[in-house]
């Protein structure tokens, strides 16, 4: 009995095994996490076979990058961590565009009836009413230094820095907030227009913070399939999704 | 087969230092409980490493501390009938009796069908070991370690975890395994009843040393060994041969060096050799024979020593012709004949009194 | 279709590391539960320490270290692929290594406990019948374990269906590849309307779980009544 169930086990893993499409021979896509709808959406119109994309912070993936993950395609959410790589020489010389630009926006839940305009001195702490502002990690992750950057040139940052909820990920804080766990979070405006579960409360003057700048690059030992890719993204199919989306397709 | 055995091994508080030799045919080690006699069994297994010593199975050292000679125990070839029975319980009684033929190379010299029909295993084979009855275990055991084809058989107690019928069911099959398999055996006992019906030699242990390795009837007549044979037990073994059988009156002479004794219901045939136990309390002495007593036995002897009374009792050891005898008679009666060595007596013993246990079959 | 071809994608992966790690750990797990059930040697207490470590230790501090031993620069992973090609960062052979570290104390605890518990007079008998070491361990302890070596198997591949900060420190998050189910399901937590799809995968985990606690829970008995002989 036991040899006969040992066998259907074997048997159901080699098959599982073979089945599932191996990422190895898929092009592999690193992307922010920010861009996750919006290049979903794009690459579904891309011919099969259609690459592999893992999305995460830009810090962790430029990270897995430099210790060797078989990413072919990397969108980082600013510049800073292309940079980076760059240094290292880890990205295939003359592949670096910029691909697109966003906004930073001020988010609540849904429900909440938070009215805060945003201006030099708002009364920040005071509309968190104890509870945490949610956002990237204000040091690492691209979204988190844009908030970290308007919220300076604001005045408001060293009053709430205490009261911060930093995540891994934009997408993250987004979540908390459309949980309501946390009552307002700073995101990209592209994201909280996919999430139905928060309201904008505010947008952030784009003079407030370093300019949100995409940067696509091949990274060195990039399967071929990849520059068909790139090239893609940069086509107008491509940016009519990102348009779609709320993304600011830049040249 | 001669088996060589000195062994000396400190076992916690108790220190065993144990010599003895044997030459075959079923050898006992015999003693209370803790005198370390599976201890020695263990040595010569293999499953206990002494600190000295030297153990020789037919001039061949299985053991041998001085020349650093250690045989692992899956090559000495010797089969071990556990007190438990240890079968092994995920396998049949078919497959536990075959376990050790896998490693024997060449055909084991006693036949799986004759074990089967020797052990009466035929209706057990399909088993499992926790079906099995704790006599039905036993004989699966005798017949796993036979199969292996031993050159020696040692047996631990086999009887000690069975009920009375039981025992003499196991007793009966060890004595065919004695008769009909030429392999010696080393067996362990505390029953001395046991050991009068089963053994040629008996090796007396206490306290973890052999105090004497020697036949069964020699042992069984000396004195200084009494303490540890057991009081009640006491009396001689004699190995006699039947002569004639008186089949109307029931009874059978049985001939023996220093006379001759009549027994009734002897189940044997004339000629046919037979064990017999005497108990020292159904001899009685005088010093003139008697006449017109029931007593059909009635020996010429002579007074070999008078033991140490022990209340009102006192054993006289007593030789008839060269076969040894012991007689149980008060302290009174001792000094009232003037019992002494060198003084020519009667032994009268019952007939009635060598009934059929007394009567071992060889 | 009850589920999606995503769905299904992640399922295979998932089982497909989680036996790979439990059948790769499975001789080493033995051979550890035989030495510290059996085995007298200075430095044992340490042995067993470093075998229990990842019970007690954070999943992502065995992630970071697998990472540093070995990823394509770590000290063995850049031996290793240069040589052998044998590549374990970002692939589902690290998943799988990982996976198969995070069970490895559950296994040999439940290994070293059965082997412990095997009446060693039965192997004295086997070897008074002649067999030597080896075929007393095949022919008489191994089938008297075996209800508690697929008891160490089956706790060590339900911890690898759930194993999620070893393997996301060490191979991240890449779909196809190294996404099993508790990746994603994290990464699920974070789109916008993923709740849905997000509990669906959290029952199929439970499903998952359950199946193989059942599964193993039937075997366990079958084998513990053959080796008693029923």
């Amino acid at each position: 009995m036991s040899a006969r169930l040992a066998t259907l086990a074997a048997a159901l893993f080699l098959a599982l095994g073979a089945g599932a499409a191996r990422a190895q021979d898929r092009l592999v896509v690193f992307a922010a996490a920010s861009l996750r709808n919006a290049l979903d959406e794009a690459a579904a119109g891309y011919p099969d076979p259609r690459p592999v994309i893992s999305y995460a912070g830009s810090s962790s993936l430029a990270k897995q990058i430099e210790r060797g993950a078989p990413a072919s395609l990397f969108i980082s959410a600013d510049r800073d961590w292309m940079d980076y790589l760059q240094k290292l020489g880890l990205l295939v010389p003359g592949t670096r565009h910029d691909l697109l630009g966003n906004r930073l926006v001020l988010i609540a839940p849904r429900d909440s009836k938070i009215e805060l305009p945003i201006r030099p001195g708002m009364p920040l702490l005071r509309a968190l009413g104890g509870g945490r502002l949610a956002l990237g990690d204000p040091y690492h992750v691209p979204a988190g230094m844009y908030a970290r950057a308007a919220l300076e040139s604001l005045g408001v940052w060293s009053s709430v820095k205490a009261h911060v909820a930093a995540t891994e990920n934009v997408r993250i804080a987004l979540a908390l907030v459309a949980r309501n766990e946390a009552p307002l979070g700073v995101v990209y405006e592209t994201d909280a227009r996919v999430e139905p579960g928060v309201r904008i409360v505010g947008r952030f003057p784009a003079s407030t913070h370093p300019p949100i700048v995409y940067p696509m690059a091949l990274v060195k030992g990039a399967a071929p399939a990849a520059r068909d890719f790139e090239a893609y993204l940069r086509g107008e199919r491509a940016r009519a999704v990102f348009r779609k989306y709320g993304f600011t397709p830049l040249n | 087969m001669k088996l060589e055995v000195s062994v000396g091994k400190a076992l916690g508080a108790f220190a065993l230092e144990a010599a003895f030799a044997s030459d075959g045919g079923v050898t006992a080690l015999f003693g209370r409980s803790g005198s370390g006699k599976t201890s020695v069994l263990n040595a010569i297994a293999g499953l206990l490493r002494p600190d000295r010593g030297r153990i020789a199975l037919d001039g061949e050292a299985l053991f041998d501390a001085a020349a650093g000679v250690d045989v692992a125990v899956h090559r000495r070839r010797i089969g071990y009938v556990f007190q438990e029975g240890r079968l092994l319980p995920h396998i049949t009684v078919r497959q536990n009796l075959l376990y050790g033929r896998r490693f024997l190379h060449g055909a084991g010299a006693v036949p799986l069908d004759k074990v089967i029909e020797l052990l009466g295993l035929a209706r057990l084979l399909e088993r499992r070991p926790h079906d099995l009855s704790g006599g039905e275990k036993q004989r699966v055991a005798i017949g796993r370690a036979l199969l292996a084809d031993p050159r020696l058989l040692l047996m631990d107690e086999p009887l000690a975890a069975l009920d009375a019928p039981r025992k003499s069911e196991i007793l009966y099959y060890v004595e065919r395994l004695r008769d009909e398999v030429r392999v010696p055996i080393v067996y362990v006992s505390h029953s001395l009843d046991e050991v009068v019906r089963l053994a040629d030699t008996i090796v007396v242990m206490s306290d973890g040393r052999a105090l004497y390795a020697g036949p069964v009837p020699e042992a069984m007549a000396r004195m200084e060994l009494r303490p540890y044979l057991g009081r009640f037990e006491g009396g001689a073994v004699i190995d006699a041969r039947v002569g004639e059988q008186d089949l109307e009156m029931g009874l059978a002479r049985l001939d023996f060096p220093g006379g001759a004794l009549l027994a009734p219901d002897v189940d044997a045939l004339p000629g046919e050799r037979v064990r017999v136990r005497i108990r020292a309390r159904d001899v009685s002495l005088a010093t003139v024979r008697p006449e017109a007593i029931s007593m059909l036995n009635v020996l010429a002897c002579r007074v070999v020593a008078v033991g140490e009374p022990a209340g009102a009792s006192v054993d006289v050891q007593i030789d008839a012709s060269g076969t040894a005898l012991i007689a149980r008679v008060t302290r009174k009666s001792v000094a009232a004949l003037g019992l002494a060595p060198g003084v020519p007596v009667y032994a009268l013993i019952k007939s009635v009194a060598i009934d059929r246990r007394s009567v071992g079959y060889a | 279709m009850l589920l999606s071809a995503s769905e299904i994608e992640v399922l295979g992966l998932s089982l497909k590391v989680a036996f790979t790690g439990v059948v790769a750990s499975l001789p080493v797990a033995l051979a550890l539960a035989y030495l510290l059930a059996r085995v007298d040697f200075p430095g044992k207490i340490l042995l067993d320490g470093i075998v229990h470590l990842p019970l007690v230790l954070p999943p992502v501090v065995i992630g970071y270290l697998l990472l540093v031993a070995l990823g394509r620069n770590g000290l063995l992973g850049a031996w290793l692929a240069e040589h052998l090609g044998i590549v374990f960062a970002f692939r589902w052979t690290g998943a799988a290594l990982a996976a198969s570290v995070m069970g490895l104390p559950l296994a040999v605890r439940a290994m070293r406990q059965a082997i412990e518990s095997v009446d060693r007079r039965l192997e004295a008998a086997a070897s008074t019948l002649g067999a030597p070491p080896l075929a007393v361990f095949a022919s008489v302890t191994l089938p008297l374990i075996l209800p508690g070596v697929l008891n160490g198997m089956l706790l060590s591949f339900a911890r690898s269906l759930g194993e999620f900060g070893a393997t996301i420190t060490f191979v991240s998050n890449i779909p196809g590849e190294t996404q099993t189910l508790p990746l994603a399901i994290y990464s699920l937590t974070q789109v916008p309307g993923g709740d849905a799809q997000a509990m669906r995968l959290c029952l199929l985990s439970i499903v998952l779980s359950l199946s193989a606690l059942v599964v193993s829970e039937i075997m366990l008995r079958r084998a513990r009544r053959r080796a008693h002989g029923a």
